[in-house]
């Protein structure tokens, strides 16, 4: 037996579905090779298994099938017939034009509603933005705080950095510290400083050594339990021309010159 | 019995199928009911044997008209409609028998969604109605031997192969493989033989 014989003593049971998967493979390349004869056979293979059909025993449907398929049937003609209706629908106004003032409509009810929706949008990012910028200011304030914290840390634990104690005229008052680094600045700190009062504030002044005259310098005043910090990153004269620090009470705001007696004195050199 | 009557038909007529399939390119829902009506007897007994459950049936029967009421256009008219429809049919309950078995991998392999599956008829299909043609060929399967009737009707009904019938009814391969192609052999001398 050739081997195109023993394709064709396949087609039958090709055509009934019962090949193996191998010699099934093998006839559907026989078969896409473009045997004519085989693919005549097939066809009518096909037509003869298809009357095998008529071994099934006779049964009926029940209506209820019938009349599901005859809704769902009918519906879908009816959509479609309803499209093609629209599209021949005689009427003295073009349809195009009617599209034309329909969309002319849809597009103003849209153009009002998009206003309004930029409006909104537009109120939204300024308030987003605005709450941005308070965020932006605090972080700086914070980062602030802390460069301004760590340069004090640095002024009172650098070696280069002076220590003068202030003391205080009244005895009762704590003594206050001041440390003074010759490239980063001046720090003043205390406790249980008494608050100067009501529109008062507490100021630093430089005794020059030349003249002997203060100048002012940084105000300041204690938070409610007395403690207090305060830095000069650039003092108004140089450690080595100071003889002295003074302290004193002044209006809100500093003096140019003092306006009372120093309550705190510390000698620099 | 059957509703549908089968008219032999000459050389350059259409047949009613094809034309009732012509017009449910227009979405004529009267030619979808008269096909149904001329079909759906044929496909739900087709359907039911190879599901054995009613319900499922029907869901089956409706999926494959609904098909036919869907995609009528990739239908070849030049084709005969029946076996075209009642391979259609089979495919669609087997499919449904086996879901994601290794058969369903094997079936959705050798056919289509929608198979454009050639079908040719025979010229003696021509001088047998439906009905004749029916009574015949329960007769000729009936006269073989029961053990290649029982391959046959696994093979078509059950969509086993070769080798899961033989294992099925105890029997060697190569003597499966000849019932089956032998018995359709005699399936068509007899559709012959009664021209």
């Amino acid at each position: 037996m050739n081997t195109h014989d023993h394709f064709r003593e396949l087609i039958e049971a090709y055509a009934i579905g019962s090949l193996d998967a191998t010699e099934r493979a093998e006839l559907e390349a026989h078969l896409a090779a473009g045997c004519a004869d085989c693919v005549k056979a097939l066809e009518e293979a096909r037509w003869l298994v298809s009357q095998l059909a008529y071994l099934a025993p006779n049964a009926q449907p029940s209506d209820m099938l019938k009349g599901r398929l005859l809704q769902t049937v009918r519906a879908e003609a009816a959509a479609v017939g309803q499209i093609q209706q629209e599209r021949v629908r005689p009427s003295g106004i073009p349809w195009w034009l009617w599209a034309g003032v329909a969309a002319l409509l849809i597009f103003s009810v849209y153009s009002a509603w998009n206003e309004q929706q930029l409006r909104s949008a537009v109120a939204n990012l300024q308030q987003q933005a605005e709450a941005q910028r308070a965020e932006r200011q605090k972080l700086d304030q914070e980062l602030l705080a802390a460069k301004t914290q760590a340069h004090e840390a640095m002024i009172w634990s650098d070696p280069k950095s002076k220590k003068i104690m202030l003391q205080p005229k009244d005895p009762k008052m704590p003594q206050l510290e001041a440390m003074w680094h010759p490239e980063l600045g001046l720090c003043v700190r205390g406790w249980k400083v008494p608050n100067p009062g009501e529109k008062r504030m507490l100021q630093l002044w430089l005794i020059s050594k030349k003249s002997g005259k203060p100048m002012p310098s940084m105000t300041f005043w204690p938070d409610s339990k007395g403690t207090f910090s305060a830095m000069v990153e650039n003092p108004p004269d140089t450690m080595s021309d100071t003889q002295a620090l003074a302290i004193t009470e002044e209006p809100m705001g500093g003096s140019p010159q003092p306006t009372s007696a120093p309550m705190w004195v510390g000698g620099v050199s | 019995m059957f509703l549908a009557i089968f008219s032999p038909k000459g050389n350059d007529e259409v047949s009613p199928d094809a034309t009732l399939m012509q017009q449910l390119l227009r979405k004529d829902v009267s030619a979808f009911e008269q096909l149904y009506e001329r079909h759906s007897r044929i496909v739900y007994s087709l359907v039911l044997r190879i599901l054995r459950q009613g319900t499922t049936a029907e869901e089956v029967v409706q999926d494959v008209f609904l098909q036919l009421w869907r995609n009528s256009a990739r239908y070849d008219l030049s084709r005969p409609f029946v076996p075209w429809l009642l391979t259609l049919a089979r495919n669609r309950a087997l499919d449904h028998l086996r879901l994601k078995s290794e058969r369903q991998r094997r079936r959705e392999e050798q056919t289509e969604e929608f198979p454009q599956i050639a079908t040719a008829a025979p010229e003696y299909e021509k001088a047998l109605d439906e009905k004749r043609r029916a009574e015949r060929v329960r007769s000729l399967m009936g006269s073989l031997p029961a053990a290649q009737k029982k391959a046959i009707e696994l093979a078509y009904f059950e969509g086993l192969s070769h080798s899961e019938i033989a294992a099925s009814l105890h029997e060697p391969l190569g003597t499966v493989k000849s019932w089956i192609r032998n018995g359709l052999l005699r399936l068509k001398e007899g559709l012959q033989a009664a021209s």
